[in-house]
């Protein structure tokens, strides 16, 4: 489903942009329990995907993402060496560079997908890592997928 | 297993631009293997065509479905109630599947997004090779299961080369000297003496000399 998101202005408040989160569920403060406080936090700006490792992400999840609903697509994973599967973490960066790929190849900012690598000494739990990925995305203008069709929709209105 | 690649973004766009209802058919077999045109890919691919039909403004229609096996009439078939809802097909196949669709369908444009590259082996993840040219009269037992033509860069059926160093070719040094391995491995078979008969020039008759090739077994026919 696509959120209802304010066009108007030059800027893009923090909060007009819906993120798609994947998370490895083996980083810090990642329970059920955060995720739905997280989600409750920030409303529509923020949707989280729990994957039992990063590893476990395929390229069509943010495709799909930034099909349906995301201005931005992000994945969190362990630090290298730290994976608990070994290098399931390797393997997401891997597949967002190359989805990055596809995505520039039709004309989107590639800075819509990304990866946070956690701290391997003093690991942050999700929330704190969501907000920091929130602020990162929000000088992105909102997604040109949902841009025009909102537009057409509007001039038959 | 027939190894292939997608095409650019952009050539496989321009391709189908002026088309309105789109059918991307992926292939479950050799290009799912090596990850060109299988189910994910399929998705993928149209998933990123609908993207960037948004971004254009354009009202497409663009579906997605995996055959088993493009390149067999008994799968393609089940084509048959969906593919007349759509201006043409994306085809995910190989070449052989392109046109066993465009045949089975001649009314609706079959446009291939992937470019057919060769017989090989996958001989890691990611990792795919050339080992066979499907020369019509396989000769590897003479080569000790190492195939001159396919993994020899000169084609050399009586090699090798003066440009083999330290195992390597001189066309790449990443290429490994197809000679060397036959020479190593019919020494390990202790057959070296096989290298003493002088082979005449590869008879290519039987490869498509005759026209395109076709393999009739009639125990195998309704």
């Amino acid at each position: 489903m696509v959120q209802e998101r304010s066009r108007k202005g030059g800027g893009t408040k923090k909060n007009e942009l819906t993120l798609a989160l994947f998370y490895c569920q083996n980083i810090p403060e990642s329970g059920e329990g955060e995720r739905q406080a997280l989600e409750k936090k920030h409303g529509s700006s923020l949707r989280l995907f729990p994957i039992p490792c990063s590893g476990r992400l395929d390229p069509i999840h943010l495709l799909r993402a930034l099909e349906e609903f995301a201005d931005a697509a992000y994945v969190i994973a362990c630090p290298e060496g730290a994976c608990r599967y070994f290098e399931g973490n390797v393997r997401a960066q891997k597949r967002l560079d190359r989805t990055r790929d596809t995505i520039a190849q039709i004309g989107l900012e590639r800075e819509r997908l990304g990866i946070v690598v956690n701290a391997k000494d003093n690991p942050r739990g999700l929330g704190s890592v969501a907000e920091e990925i929130l602020d990162r995305i929000s000088g992105l203008p909102p997604s040109p997928v949902f841009g025009k069709r909102k537009v057409a929709k509007e001039r038959r209105s | 297993m027939i190894t292939a690649e997608q095409k650019p973004l952009d050539e496989i766009r321009g391709t189908i631009s002026h088309f309105r209802r789109i059918l991307v058919l992926g292939c479950g077999s050799c290009v799912a293997e090596c990850a060109a045109g299988g189910e994910k890919e399929t998705g993928m691919l149209a998933s990123a065509l609908r993207m960037a039909a948004k971004m254009e403004g354009k009202e497409v229609l663009i579906h997605e479905k995996t055959l088993e096996r493009q390149c067999v009439r008994d799968f393609i078939i089940l084509l048959d109630d969906i593919v007349h809802e759509y201006d043409a097909v994306l085809s995910l196949g190989c070449g052989a599947g392109v046109q066993a669709v465009a045949d089975m369908f001649s009314e609706i444009p079959v446009i291939p997004a992937l470019n057919t590259e060769f017989l090989g082996e996958t001989r890691d993840q990611g990792l795919w090779v050339e080992n066979c040219l499907g020369g019509g009269d396989c000769m590897l037992y003479h080569f000790g299961g190492i195939c001159p033509l396919a993994r020899c860069s000169k084609h050399l059926l009586n090699g090798p080369c003066g440009g083999s160093v330290e195992g390597k070719c001189e066309i790449d040094p990443e290429i490994p000297c197809g000679w060397q391995l036959i020479i190593d491995r019919l020494e390990q078979h202790h057959a070296l003496d096989r290298l003493e008969h002088v082979y005449p020039p590869k008879d290519w008759s039987k490869k498509q000399g005759g026209g395109p090739r076709k393999i009739i077994r009639e125990d195998q026919q309704r």
